[in-house]
C-alpha cells in the first residue's frame, strides 16, 4: 500500500513496485489507509509518507503497531523528514525501514530487498 | 544565484543548488540538467505561472519557495505522473506535482539547518507566491530547465525592530 498525499509521488512509487510485481493499493493519508485496512485490505508492506493531512505517517505507524492483527505488515517510511531524531522516532514506533526523498528507484528496491520482500 | 542577509543563519546557495539538483535528478533522471540563469538581483520572476511554498518552523524558521514557468510545471507533472504524451496534465495534477517538488526541496533544506523543526504541508498557487511583509529573501537560485525558467528561494523572518 502506498500512502502519500501527493498523487505524483504515489504514481512514482507505484511504477517502481509494479515493476517488482507487487499489486498496489493507495491512500492519500494515514486515516484513509487505516480505513482500507479495517475493511480487509491488509498489505504486506506499506510505503508511508510522514507529512500528510488528516493523519500523518508517524501516527499511522503507531496505530498499525497497536493492532496485533497487523503485526506482519512491513512499514517503510518514504519521506523528506531526514532529521536523525525523526528517523529514530519512526523506527522506534515500529517502522522497519526509512527512505529519504528524493530517492532513486534503486533505493526503494534495495530497501525492499533488505526486508526480504524482493529477491536480492 | 544570490545570497542576501549574509549575517543571518541561512542555507548556502551551493547547498540549495545541490538539494535542488538532487530532487530534479530523482524526478527527471537524465533529463534533469539545470543550468544557471543570469538574473539581476531583486528582479521579479519573469514567468511565474506556478509557485509553491513550504514553511519550516522550530529550531530554524524559514519559507522555501519554488516558482516555475507554465511549461516547466506541465512537463514536470507529465513526467512525475507518467502521463501519455497525448494526455495533458490538469491544473489539479500540476498543483499536486509542484507541491511535492517544494516538499522535497523544503524537507532537504530543513535537514541543512538547525533543528528540530517541522515542515508544513505545501501551499501551491497558480501565480506568484505571496510572503508576509516581515519575510526577507535569504537565498535565491535562478535556473533554467530545457530553456525555461525555474526559481528556488528561501525566505527568513526579518530581524530587528518591527
Amino acid at each position: 500500500m502506498i500512502i502519500d498525499d501527493s498523487r505524483a509521488m504515489r504514481s512514482i512509487l507505484r511504477r517502481i513496485v509494479t515493476d517488482l510485481d507487487f499489486e498496489t493499493s493507495e491512500a492519500e493519508h494515514g486515516q484513509a489507509a487505516l480505513d482500507q485496512m479495517h475493511a480487509g485490505v491488509v498489505p504486506d508492506v506499506c510505503l508511508v509518507d510522514w507529512n500528510m493531512p488528516v493523519m500523518d505517517g508517524y501516527t499511522f505507524i503507531t496505530e498499525v503497531r497497536a493492532n496485533p492483527a497487523w503485526r506482519d505488515v512491513t512499514l517503510m517510511m518514504v519521506t523528506t523528514e531526514s532529521e536523525q531524531r525523526q528517523i529514530v522516532r519512526a523506527l522506534a514506533a515500529g517502522a522497519h525501514e526509512y527512505v529519504i526523498k528524493p530517492f532513486t528507484p534503486d533505493a526503494i528496491v534495495d530497501k525492499l530487498s533488505l526486508l526480504g520482500l524482493v529477491p536480492a | 544565484m544570490s545570497a542576501v542577509l549574509p549575517t543571518a543563519e541561512v542555507p548556502a546557495a551551493d547547498d540549495l543548488l545541490a538539494v535542488t539538483e538532487d530532487v530534479w535528478l530523482a524526478l527527471l533522471g537524465d533529463e534533469a540538467v539545470l543550468l544557471p540563469r543570469a538574473v539581476p538581483a531583486g528582479s521579479p520572476f519573469d514567468a511565474a505561472a506556478w509557485s509553491a511554498a513550504t514553511t519550516i518552523s522550530g529550531g530554524w524558521q524559514g519559507v522555501v519557495t519554488v516558482e516555475l514557468d507554465e511549461s516547466v510545471a506541465r512537463r514536470l507533472t507529465t513526467r512525475m505522473l507518467a502521463l501519455p504524451e497525448a494526455e495533458e496534465a490538469s491544473d489539479s495534477d500540476i498543483a499536486d506535482a509542484v507541491g511535492e517538488l517544494v516538499n522535497m526541496v523544503g524537507g532537504n533544506v530543513k535537514s541543512l539547518m538547525p533543528g528540530p523543526s517541522a515542515l508544513s504541508l505545501p501551499a501551491v498557487a497558480a501565480g506568484r507566491a505571496a510572503f508576509a511583509s516581515d519575510a526577507a529573501l535569504a537565498c535565491r537560485l535562478d535556473l533554467a530547465w530545457q530553456g525555461d525558467p525555474v526559481r528556488v528561494s528561501v525566505h527568513v523572518p526579518q530581524e530587528g525592530p518591527r
